[in-house]
């Protein structure tokens, strides 16, 4: 969608009609779908995180206005997901996500090499540096796997390669960013 | 710091880079949308990409142009490819149970080899094959190279070289590099080292399953492969054919190979990383 239309539809939040909600969900419910049932992997579960991102957008729009929309919600349902999730049980929490975490694992070498001073805020910068260095595939797959949580088979799928060539490529990047961190000092 | 940081760092990063992934643009790739068109073309010639690559960087690859026979067998539906990457630089196939391993520390050396026996030359123009004329004249470099073939066929893949030599190192490996035999399905492996040549080699018969294109149908190749390598110098040749095994065999064993002297270096092979992806499917 472009952002004149992201624009109309925040305006719609400003101006408290309801038909917001079901413009938002229109153009992201998708994408807010995915991301939830990518993390929770319990259709209930992400039913309930859609519900209460959907609610919270409400309640930050105003006096929020987001530059990107679509950003916005889907960081509200990744942020929801996530919390909802660690408030489970160990026995609830989905192998998949702990797949994912294992992968990023192998970014962070070993525990006592890194300094623990290091501030998520330091570190989301870095990754920040890190992705604006890829290019356009690359920075989609990293972002479709560690941030939406997207399935290797399904960004497959949207990107028309085969699932061993991309496991290959996130091979490369999961290296890539170590190195990145490693240069930057965040990891020694 | 641990995973769960790493992961809650993630959810901080820039609006503009989770806008940009909210949806695939094929447009935004850096191949263009062409590139998606090709996709599947790209994944065939895939040997053939990996081949250029290695001739563009001055190394002699030799192929020759001979038979090959094409028929279908039983797909081999309950086949699939499950590798696992190693930290050290290599890759394995662990379906096959077959890795090309080098030793972490060997660093690549160029080689070039020279076929000291060849199969008789076949008839220019095969049922089923590209016309071809182009072995009745030009030097054998390029008459039988992949590039001189592809030059006069855009559309020649290595599959319509039955008889294909190839060299790869080890530094293409480092970080994740090409994966060789992808897509074959491998018969039993035999594994031999030959004092003459005081290589490891690996040999077995093998299937390829190519996807219908503009040219031709849907099909599987059979094929037998060699593989030459020297683990401590860090490359491997891969001969691969359809003239039969103890041909194939006949042509390695006489094919004088030594090393140039000149060292290669990951960085040699990082520029073409795009390039290589091609041969890794």
């Amino acid at each position: 969608m472009t952002h004149v239309e992201d624009s109309e539809i925040i305006d719609l939040f400003f101006e408290r009609s309801e038909q917001a909600v079901s413009e938002l969900e229109k153009q992201y419910g998708k994408a807010v779908r995915q991301t939830a049932e990518n993390i929770l992997r319990d259709r209930l579960d992400a039913e309930e995180c859609i519900n209460d991102t959907y609610l919270k957008v409400w309640n930050s729009i105003p006096p929020q206005r987001p530059d990107y929309l679509g950003s916005y919600v889907c960081r509200i349902a990744r942020n929801t997901a996530v919390s909802r999730l660690r408030a489970e049980t160990a026995e609830k929490r989905n192998r998949g996500l702990d797949l994912i975490l294992d992968e990023l694992e192998e970014c962070i070498p070993s525990g006592e090499n890194v300094e623990d001073r290091i501030e998520t805020r330091e570190l989301t910068e870095a990754i920040d540096r890190f992705l604006s260095s890829l290019d356009y595939d690359d920075r989609f797959l990293f972002l479709r796997r560690y941030w939406y949580a997207d399935s290797v088979k399904d960004i497959a799928a949207a990107m028309h390669l085969r699932e061993n060539r991309l496991s290959v490529r996130l091979f490369r990047l999961r290296e890539k960013l170590r190195k990145t961190l490693v240069k930057e000092g965040l990891l020694v | 710091m641990n995973r769960e940081t790493l992961f809650d760092a993630l959810a901080g990063i820039d609006d503009r880079f989770i806008a940009e992934a909210l949806r695939y643009s094929p447009e935004a790739a850096s191949g263009s949308s062409e590139r998606i068109v090709h996709l599947k073309k790209k994944r065939i010639i895939s040997f053939a990409l990996a081949a250029a690559l290695i001739l563009a960087l001055g190394v002699t690859a030799w192929a020759v142009f001979s038979t090959y026979s094409v028929r279908v067998p039983e797909p081999d539906e309950g086949f699939r490819i499950n590798w696992e990457e190693n930290a050290s630089g290599y890759i394995e196939w662990t379906d096959a149970k077959l890795a090309v391993t080098f030793p972490e520390t060997a660093e690549s050396r160029e080689i070039e080899f020279r076929p000291g026996w060849l199969p008789a030359e076949l008839p220019s123009q095969l049922p089923g094959s590209f016309p071809w004329d182009g072995l009745d004249s030009g030097t054998w470099f390029s008459r039988l190279s992949f590039e001189g073939l592809a030059d006069s066929f855009p559309n020649m893949t290595a599959s319509n070289q039955p008889l294909l030599i190839e060299t790869y190192y080890m530094s293409m490996f480092n970080d994740g590099g090409a994966l060789l035999l992808l897509y074959y399905t491998p018969e039993d492996i035999i594994e031999d080292h030959w004092d003459e040549q005081n290589v490891d080699v690996m040999r077995f018969h093998a299937t390829q399953h190519l996807e219908a294109n503009a040219y031709a149908p849907e099909r599987t190749l059979e094929q037998d492969i060699l593989l030459m390598s020297d683990p401590d110098a860090g490359w491997v040749v891969c001969l691969r054919s359809g003239i039969g095994m103890d041909e194939l065999v006949k042509v390695a064993k006489n094919l004088e190979i030594r090393e140039t002297g000149k060292e290669f270096s990951y960085d040699d092979f990082e520029d073409h990383y795009t390039f290589m992806d091609g041969g890794v499917g």
